[in-house]
């Protein structure tokens, strides 16, 4: 696979420690427990009771706790600001009609953030549909990419949002919650209904391939242990 | 803890935070898997920089409306829904002996209608039916109707007691109801299909007998 275009440039000089503590990084790095903290667990529940009432406040907390979230991982599945917006929304209404069945046995972030996902790639999947009915090329998902807050590594951002689009929605899906959205295995397990070993190895190979397509790898030739 | 190169791709795929501490230490005297754990490590880098949490001020607001929209549908329809709570609780085992007792009494209920339906010479083999006898079939439907409504009140003491009995009529009764209510649309919109009105004549017989056999309960 080639990787033209797609080269990363490594040789910005990128702070390997993660911002404020507030994600998961490598072990290496030291940090090893999830963004999650104990304190979030009552919240949780808390949240999870507030809508069960049918409370529109606990929607609200909701939103004020995992929105922006939320809104996040939508814009990197869907590509573009205004798409997230939508289904975030489809995605609270959703919550609000399916409230009732929600029996506890995962989180509610991680009941909440199942049905954002599904929300997203049916979202996709009805953009692709109106596409095909207009006859318009849809090879190249995730299409549009709009404007967002310029972070420090623009380019590095573009570069790795077009490897993005060339893996598969699965390891999309994983490499988005893990590394950019910071769950644990165990949480995006339960949101896509798969196993824990399942997500770590989706993980590696989406990293894998991520590494091949932004920066081939060096000649093994001088691989072994040395 | 020794590690060399071979370790490498399982430890990136899960290893303990002592092999990883080993590894680095590896990477110190290995050029290549230096140059490996630097590439995955700034993966992750760049993940970073795919967070952006900004607000959008006007989101809430317009997720709010539509929640509140949401919540206003009729209460007629979130009652049938939140009723069905009940049927989700009982057991599997309990869903499929309720069910499967449901498609037989259908089943015998449709037959006998079947095998005991009048035809005459005329219109044998036509499942139409003429105006008159359209007429004809609405007002006795009407009848029935009222006929059954007039059981059910009388059956609603008895159906609102709390045992698993009653619940399980109750349940029944919903679905019987939800069944009547489709024909009544597909009948709506093909008035002249005799088909489909002895198949809503088998679902009032079916709520008939289901009143009767509540109200028998009590004595």
């Amino acid at each position: 696979m080639g990787s033209v275009g797609l080269a990363l440039p490594w040789e910005h000089k990128l702070s390997s420690v993660a911002r404020d503590g507030e994600r998961r990084v490598e072990p290496f790095e030291g940090k090893t427990e999830p963004v999650r903290t104990s304190e979030e667990l009552p919240q949780d529940a808390a949240v999870a009771a507030a809508c069960l009432s049918g409370n529109l406040q606990g929607y609200e907390r909701l939103y004020q706790w995992q929105g922006t979230r939320m809104k996040n991982l939508a814009r990197n599945l869907l590509g573009s600001p205004a798409d997230a917006e939508d289904a975030v929304q489809e995605t609270f209404l959703k919550i609000q009609r399916s409230i009732s069945g929600f029996r506890g046995q995962s989180s509610f972030v991680t009941w909440t953030f199942r049905i954002l996902v599904n929300t997203c790639h049916d979202l996709r999947r009805s953009r692709v549909r109106r596409k095909d009915k207009v006859n318009e090329d849809v090879d190249a998902l995730p299409p549009r990419r709009e404007l967002r807050a310029p972070g420090a590594h623009p380019s590095l951002r573009m570069a790795l949002e077009r490897a993005l689009g060339r893996l598969t929605a699965h390891q999309r899906d994983v490499f988005l919650l893990y590394e950019v959205e910071g769950f644990h295995h165990a949480e995006i397990a339960g949101m896509l209904e798969i196993s824990e070993t399942a997500s770590k190895n989706t993980l590696f190979q989406a990293k894998k391939n991520l590494r091949t397509m932004l920066e081939p790898p060096r000649s093994s030739a001088t691989g072994g242990a040395q | 803890m020794n590690i060399n190169c071979d370790d490498r791709e399982r430890i990136f795929l899960d290893g303990s935070l002592e092999e990883w501490a080993a590894l680095e230490q590896h990477a110190n005297t290995c050029a290549v898997c230096a140059e490996e754990l630097r590439a995955w490590k700034q993966l992750s880098a760049a993940a970073d920089e795919m967070r952006d949490y900004q607000e959008s001020p006007a989101l809430w607001s317009r997720i709010e409306s539509s929640l509140r929209q949401q919540q206003a549908v009729p209460a007629s329809r979130k009652g049938y829904w939140s009723s069905l709570d009940f049927w989700r609780r009982i057991s599997p085992a309990w869903q499929s002996a309720l069910v499967g007792a449901m498609v037989v009494a259908l089943a015998i209920s449709s037959g006998y209608l079947y095998t005991h339906r009048t035809v005459s010479p005329e219109n044998h083999g036509n499942t139409l039916l003429k105006t008159s006898a359209l007429a004809e079939v609405e007002r006795t439907e009407r009848d029935y109707m009222a006929a059954i409504d007039k059981l059910a009140s009388d059956a609603a003491p008895q159906l609102g007691t709390d045992t698993p009995l009653m619940a399980s009529y109750r349940e029944k009764l919903l679905v019987l109801d939800s069944a009547i209510a489709d024909l009544r649309v597909q009948a709506g919109e093909n008035p002249s299909n005799a088909h489909l009105r002895y198949q809503l004549l088998a679902m009032y017989q079916e709520k008939q007998q289901t009143l009767q056999d509540v109200l028998e309960t009590k004595r």
